[in-house]
């Protein structure tokens, strides 16, 4: 084989593969975005993805409903989003230290449900079956990746331009980015911050569990111990990447799902550099990402202020 | 802060911890028994009084080094990676001097390299942060998993000690057992070291010029700025003095307690000081001799929960559920009562800004 085929053939399986890997960390970065946007910065993201990893293998397993595993791990990652609520928000306490607690209980959660539930078995599941469209998906090259992917990919594709034009272009949208500005001047308006902030970091926590779900579920297919290694963080600095706007945060995922598929391909055709530097690599792009970014994106005025009513 | 409130937060630990408890009941044992069990076993005995406070040395020492920018209100998540870059210094300089210099020189040489080694590893993350306004809780804990599998790398290549090699059990050698920190009545020395850095931290935060300017960054950055404190410079020797702090308890770890360089593990919470540090320097108020008392407790925790599983079967995992939970009922302990009385006084004087807004 020569050396452009090979080219080739890798940056192809790099395109194929580059959706499915993107899918959790835009989840969770698009509830991430949303939440930061009305001024609370939820480093628990990582906890709450892996909550949902276990808790949508485990609903899987039982009742054998996809849709029920990703609903019911996206509503468990709800719960503690809602206790993230109850501290930052109506107790005013900092946002890093109660996402740090967050992302705690999730990680102990996640390690100690398996064992509870499975003991030391390994559980494996079967991935979201593609979807198929006669014709289409047959087509050469872009068929498999344009329109045979799993229909939580398309969903999330959904959930993402409905978002970017909730946030951009209604008068909701308009009420909570006023929200993460200054809460004080949203509240002369006749806006509830508390109401915006719970309802955002509501639906930060359900799409957080809906990313891990996907990670056990459709990429792994079992559930591994920490197994999001650092991916909820990655969707945080995300959206500092994407300085807030929802389709560069589509862009930034599919690049991440490139890092992904790239050095999980390469490690095989390169055996001679241990797979650890490869392993480092989501890290190191991230820092670079977010070096790059700095301090030009404009972030909301008040996050991760909490919001104490004063004149 | 008024007299009520460390009862206060002491009792919404209790809280946590008896909230915590209620997961027991997934693997069939009675929650307060269970957690009274777990307690018991890590302070009760003697034997889990030694190994509560060797387990105890890098966590105080981990969770004091992040208190120096945590005061400033620098949030350096990096203290894993800062003692894991630590740990490696030290063993490499430890294995590297074995037997060709006297103890006494290799362990202030491996002091001195790991104090080097973290500091190194806290460069980054404050550089972006300083120059480029990066979040530095991102950065930090990239360089985190950056380390974890820096040490994968060593301990299953270039640094694999041969007999371990032999035992498919990822470490280094071991450190030469002249080279090796002692133990006193099975406690090892380690934590003298612990201690007198926990006093001079708490010194260099309360009554020195450079501590006085860290809690006033902590308070607000434009009042230090006035006040003519250099941020910039503050913040770097902070932050290189946190992460050369880290570091040391890499060291303290490899000559006191581990004896060689260990595969550290993601999910595994007992490797992971510099995760569990964050938690022990909260609900210590950043207090660097409070912080000895919390690290106590928490090491204490996690022997129980070595009995309870190795008794009934049950997760390790559960540590990591009650740290958080003991974290996040201690902010409430803290909050709740000073949001009360604001509240009082602060109602009145909103209502009258709506007005005047609305007028």
């Amino acid at each position: 084989m020569n050396f452009l085929s090979v080219l080739f053939i890798f940056s192809m399986a790099v395109i194929l593969g580059m959706p499915v890997r993107a899918a959790p960390i835009f989840a969770a970065a698009l509830g991430e975005n949303v939440d930061q946007q009305a001024g609370t910065l939820n480093l628990g993201v990582e906890g709450m993805m892996l909550l949902g990893t276990i808790v949508g293998l485990a609903v899987l397993v039982y009742t054998g409903s996809y849709l029920l595993a990703f609903l019911i791990a996206g509503l468990s990652a709800v719960l503690l989003g809602l206790f993230h609520g109850l501290v930052t928000i109506t107790l005013k306490a900092d946002q890093v230290v109660s996402g740090t607690a967050i992302w705690f209980i999730g990680w102990g959660l996640s390690g100690y449900i398996y064992t509870a539930l499975f003991k030391t078995t390994e559980i494996v599941v079967k991935p979201v079956p593609d979807i198929y469209i006669p014709y289409l998906t047959n087509l050469p090259y872009i068929g498999k990746f344009l329109f045979g992917e799993d229909p939580v990919i398309y969903l999330l594709l959904i959930a993402g331009i409905g978002i970017n034009f909730f946030l951009y272009h209604t008068k909701g949208g308009l009420n909570l980015r006023t929200v993460g500005e200054d809460p004080l001047v949203a509240e002369i308006m006749g806006v509830n911050p508390t109401l915006y902030r719970y309802a955002a970091i509501i639906f930060g926590g359900f799409m957080a569990g809906i990313g891990g779900a996907y990670l056990t579920i459709s990429i792994v297919g079992a559930f591994e111990f920490d197994m999001t290694a650092g991916m909820g963080f990655i969707a945080v600095a995300l959206v500092y990447f994407a300085k807030w706007k929802p389709y560069r945060l589509l862009l930034g995922s599919l690049a991440f799902g490139a890092v992904y598929v790239f050095y999980l391909t390469i490690e095989s055709y390169l055996p001679s550099i241990p797979y650890q530097f490869f392993e480092m690599l989501p890290y190191i792009v991230t820092m670079v990402l977010i070096l790059y970014v700095g301090s030009r994106a404009h972030a909301p005025a008040a996050l991760a202020m909490p919001y104490i009513k004063e004149g | 802060m008024q007299i009520g409130k460390p009862l206060q937060i002491i009792f919404f630990i209790i809280i946590g911890l008896i909230i915590s408890s209620f997961f027991l009941l997934a693997s069939n044992v009675s929650p307060i028994s269970g957690i009274l069990y777990m307690l018991y076993s890590g302070f009760g005995t003697r034997i889990g009084v030694i190994a509560t406070l060797n387990d105890s040395i890098p966590m105080i020492i981990v969770a004091i080094a992040i208190i120096i920018p945590f005061t400033a209100k620098f949030w350096n998540i990096g203290g894993q990676g800062q003692y894991l870059v630590g740990s490696i210094f030290a063993t490499w300089i430890g294995l590297d001097l074995a037997g060709s210099m006297p103890p006494a020189i290799v362990i202030m040489a491996a002091l001195l390299l790991s104090f080097v080694g973290g500091a190194l590893w806290a460069f980054p993350p404050t550089a972006m942060k300083l120059y480029f306004g990066t979040n530095e809780v991102i950065t930090t804990l990239m360089m985190n998993f950056v380390a974890v599998y820096l040490v994968d790398y060593l301990v299953s290549g270039p640094m694999e000690g041969a007999l371990q090699r032999a035992t498919h059990a990822p470490s280094s050698s071991t450190i030469p057992s002249p080279d090796q920190l002692f133990y006193l009545h099975g406690v090892n020395i380690g934590i003298v070291i612990a201690i007198v850095i926990a006093v001079a931290i708490f010194f260099l935060i309360r009554y020195t010029n450079f501590g006085y300017e860290l809690r006033l960054m902590g308070n607000s950055n434009i009042a230090a700025q006035y006040a003519g404190a250099p941020l910039k410079r503050n913040m770097f020797q902070a932050m290189l003095l946190s992460g050369g702090i880290a570091g040391i308890a890499g060291m303290v770890q490899v000559f006191g307690l581990a004896h060689a360089l260990l595969l550290s593990e993601l999910s595994d919470i007992t490797t992971s000081f510099g995760y569990v540090a964050i938690p022990i320097a909260l609900i210590a108020f950043l207090n660097p001799l409070l912080t000895v008392i919390s690290a106590i407790f928490f090491a204490g925790i996690l022997n129980g929960a070595y009995v309870l599983e190795v008794v009934y079967g049950i997760s390790l995992n559960l540590v990591i559920i009650i740290y958080g939970l003991i974290m996040i009922f201690a902010i409430m302990g803290v909050m709740i009562n000073l949001n009360r009385v604001t509240k009082l006084f602060r109602r009145g004087r909103k209502n009258k800004l709506v007005e005047a807004a609305k007028n």
